[in-house]
């Protein structure tokens, strides 16, 4: 049996300024335009990756579900935004030669890693456009999925018609990018605060690095360690925990898609032999963490286990939660639990 | 609730540009209509140079310069140009129908009334209480502007109509042909049709969101490869249009198909009154051929779907829709979602429930920003379809309807066995098919304009 990371042991030391060792990386599209190149060497290097995106057919997607020719177009068009400093008069060709954040032979390489290493298109470019954010990513880093967008509109909801929760304390466990807790810390009232925390040094400073960009320091700090340990401190202040924690069973990480499964931190996917190791342990430290009236949001792998969370919740921790129930993502499927700390 | 405001704003922060310090700062782009090509309708920007002595007193009535928008063609080619008497009745000719048209247009525009609303609002102007009121002021003034360049450009009409027409008298006076002279009666008249057609075509836009820039939206038909090529043909075709008209074309979507063609695209023209020239083009476009993608080069029907929307400014959607009316789906194909895929697949498509009125964005990076995207066609929509039942507010929309007319044959494109194009509501057609295709759209634009202008004046008339 593999180590667990997913209990709460506290294996890494709490801290409250993450470690500094770590340097992250900053996305193709801050970078400086510094590189020239002519036009036509571009326009080689532009064809040349249509045809490596359009030789892929629906190859992946057969596969294992992967991406097809249609969408790695559309992050061809996408990696040209972010690469080029002016992507439009490329296309209309009015510019030559054309200034570029990364060189020639690196766009080679990237769409090259793209394609046939199957490496995330936002690890390419070292983003991800999540709600109207921009987040920096990187490898080490779970990339923010579309779902859990929807985690912030449900946070939104409940503090608009309570004022405690809108200007109290709030944490996301696993922050991985930092998405939620920057996403969170943007709705609530300017005296709400969000502690985020991971276990992983490589996503806290990702994250420190995402909530500096967005000027949010004084209203996010960011965490490293298991859980709740780094909250220890601020036990039954929390008026609200937010998480998307690893939650796919051990035995499927073989079987996703090569971009998730080869890319990926399994840190950030593994939720142990059911997959709901994490999520369990979240229910249960969820009692004394939180308030009473505060609210919880996890994200979880679908009906199932959301059905089983609830039924868990309704008898192991019987009037402890009220109102708990599942929410169902764009697609239909119960992706989300949210429940309120009794009072 | 600052904060909350803040969310539901997306920022679209450009990938291209540095984050500023403070991103919740960032300022947010208005979807705008830039780069407007503004037709030339006002005072004299279309009059001819005049070189001869003999009409310009009558030309240059109200003073001041006259900005010479054309080169000076009375004089351009007089050495050279020997006119025969063929050609001075043609001109004739061309004269006397010029001139009628002229009092057409006079008469069709309300000459008493405009002058009846000119004195009122000149009076309205000219009232002390005038600014009590700053956004009726405005409006009144404006409207007073509207009025004056109105009646200003139907005298320069008439009186352009009378040079042309003292030049044609004064030559059957005449001995001899003054070549000049009836250079200069040529250029009037080319110069006056010109503006004549601006004048009716604009007078023919006057819905209230003609002026805005509008979305295209190309949907493939059933019938697979065949369809979708035709969806791309078209696409061509209304880019082809866009650029003809300087206007300023995007392609902001577009899904290709698996093995030629595509399967949906959306073009973003932005210009104006691009809205109001396309507008008529909503509604399904079949194409008769013979299939490329048939060996035996079988005759083939295909459908391809066109929608129309304006492109209105944010602060213009001034509709609230309930959200349990709306119901909001996302692509993300099938399979487990969350952490076990990652796709770029952020497409939206919110339906309105009553009126089952639907729209798709895909085109922006995340999500939201594509519900935020979708939402505000959606509304766009929605506003266009209420003004075209002329339901006063959405609830009444009648869902049926939309389907039916959104969906109404148009027009016909037929390759093979003869090369026809043929609008089915306007009977307009042409058998220069190669141009259509190649964006050659404003016969087809302007005959529906006017089928429309004809149809709605009737209603009114009987009234």
């Amino acid at each position: 049996m593999r180590l667990s990371f997913i209990r709460p042991i506290s294996c890494c030391a709490v801290s409250s300024s993450p470690s500094t060792s770590f340097k992250p990386q900053t996305p193709l599209f801050l970078r400086p335009p510094t590189f020239k190149t002519t036009l036509s060497d571009l326009k080689k290097w532009h064809l040349w990756a249509k045809s490596l995106a359009s030789s892929v057919s629906s190859t992946f997607l057969k596969l294992d579900n992967g991406p097809n020719s249609e969408l790695l177009l559309r992050e061809l068009n996408w990696l040209i935004e972010d690469t080029i400093e002016t992507p439009k008069s490329f296309f209309q060709e009015t510019i030559n030669p054309v200034s570029t954040r990364v060189c020639l032979d690196e766009l080679y390489n990237l769409w090259k890693q793209r394609v046939e290493k199957r490496r995330p298109f936002q690890y390419i470019v070292g983003c991800e456009h999540w709600r109207d954010l921009v987040l920096s990513v990187e490898e080490g880093v779970l990339i923010p999925r579309p779902e859990t967008e929807l985690i912030v509109d449900l946070v939104d909801d409940v503090i608009k018609e309570n004022e405690e929760l809108k200007e109290g304390l709030w944490a996301d466990l696993g922050t991985g990018s930092g998405a939620l807790a920057i996403g969170i810390a943007r709705v609530l009232g300017s005296d709400g605060r969000v502690i985020a925390t991971d276990l992983s040094p490589v996503a806290t400073a990702v994250a420190s690095y995402n909530v500096q960009r967005y000027d949010l320091e004084e209203k996010v700090h960011v965490k490293q360690g298991s859980w709740f340990e780094p909250l220890r401190d601020d036990e039954g202040e929390f008026v609200g925990l937010v998480s998307n924690p690893p939650y796919i069973p051990s035995k499927e990480i073989g079987g996703l898609q090569a971009e998730v499964g080869r890319h990926e931190p399994r840190l950030a996917l593994d939720g142990g032999e059911s997959g709901m190791n994490d999520l369990i342990h979240l229910c249960d430290g969820a009692v004394s963490m939180l308030k009473p009236g505060g609210f919880f949001a996890f994200e979880t792998n679908g009906d199932e286990q959301s059905k089983f969370l609830v039924h868990y919740i309704e008898t192991k921790k019987q009037g402890n939660f009220s109102k708990v129930k599942m929410v169902s993502d764009f697609a239909g499927i119960k992706r989300f639990i949210t429940g309120f700390r009794g009072r | 609730m600052e904060g909350m405001v803040q969310s539901s704003v997306p920022q679209y922060s450009k990938p291209f540009h540095s984050l500023p310090r403070n991103p919740t700062s960032v300022p947010i782009p208005r979807i705008k209509a830039t780069h407007r090509r503004i037709p030339q309708l006002t005072s004299h920007s279309f009059l001819p140079s005049i070189s001869s002595p003999l009409p310009s007193s009558m030309l240059l009535q109200k003073g001041g310069t006259v900005p010479f928008a054309t080169p000076e063609v009375g004089v351009s080619n007089t050495e050279t140009r020997e006119w025969a008497m063929q050609d001075f009745y043609t001109l004739r000719k061309d004269v006397e129908t010029v001139v009628e048209r002229v009092e057409e247009i006079r008469g069709g525009a309300g000459l008493k009334q405009l002058q009846e609303d000119l004195a009122a609002l000149e009076a309205a102007a000219a009232d002390s209480s005038l600014w009590d009121n700053r956004a009726k002021a405005q409006e009144t003034l404006q409207a007073l502007t509207d009025c004056k360049d109105k009646l200003m450009l139907l005298h320069d009409f008439k009186a352009q109509a009378d040079d042309a027409e003292t030049i044609i008298k004064l030559t059957e006076e005449m001995d001899s042909i003054d070549s000049a002279l009836l250079q200069e009666a040529s250029g009037i008249i080319k110069e006056l049709n010109k503006a004549l057609d601006r004048f009716e075509l604009t007078q023919l836009l006057s819905g209230p969101y003609d002026k805005e820039a509008a979305v295209i939206t190309i949907t493939a038909g059933a019938g697979g490869t065949d369809a979708q090529d035709w969806a791309d043909m078209l696409l061509r075709m209304y880019v082809r249009w866009g650029e003809k008209q300087r206007y300023k074309t995007k392609v902001v979507e577009k899904s290709v198909g698996e093995e030629a063609g595509i399967k949906s695209a959306t073009i973003e023209i932005e210009g104006r009154y691009a809205y109001g020239y396309l507008s008529g083009e909503k509604g399904t476009h079949r194409i008769v051929r013979q299939s490329p993608f048939n060996s035996k080069g079988l005759r083939q029907t295909s459908f391809s779907g066109v929608e129309v929307m304006p492109l209105l400014p944010e602060d213009s959607l001034d509709v609230e829709i309930p959200e349990e009316d709306l119901d909001i789906s996302f692509t993300r194909a099938g399979g487990k979602g969350g952490q076990n895929v990652n796709k770029v697949e952020t497409a939206v498509r919110i339906t309105h429930i009553p009126t089952g009125v639907a729209v798709r964005c895909t085109e922006e990076r995340s999500q939201l920003a594509n519900k935020i995207k979708a939402l505000s066609r959606l509304k766009a929509k929605l506003l266009v379809i209420a003004e075209e039942q002329r339901a006063s507010e959405i609830k009444q929309i009648r869902g049926d309807a939309v389907k039916a007319e959104w969906g109404q044959q148009i027009r016909n494109y037929v390759f093979h066995p003869y090369k026809l194009v043929k609008d089915v509501r306007t009977a307009y057609e042409t058998s220069d098919i190669t141009s259509v295709m190649d964006g050659e759209l404003d016969p087809f634009i302007k005959a529906y304009l006017k089928h429309k202008y004809t149809l709605a004046a009737k209603p009114t008339g009987l009234t």
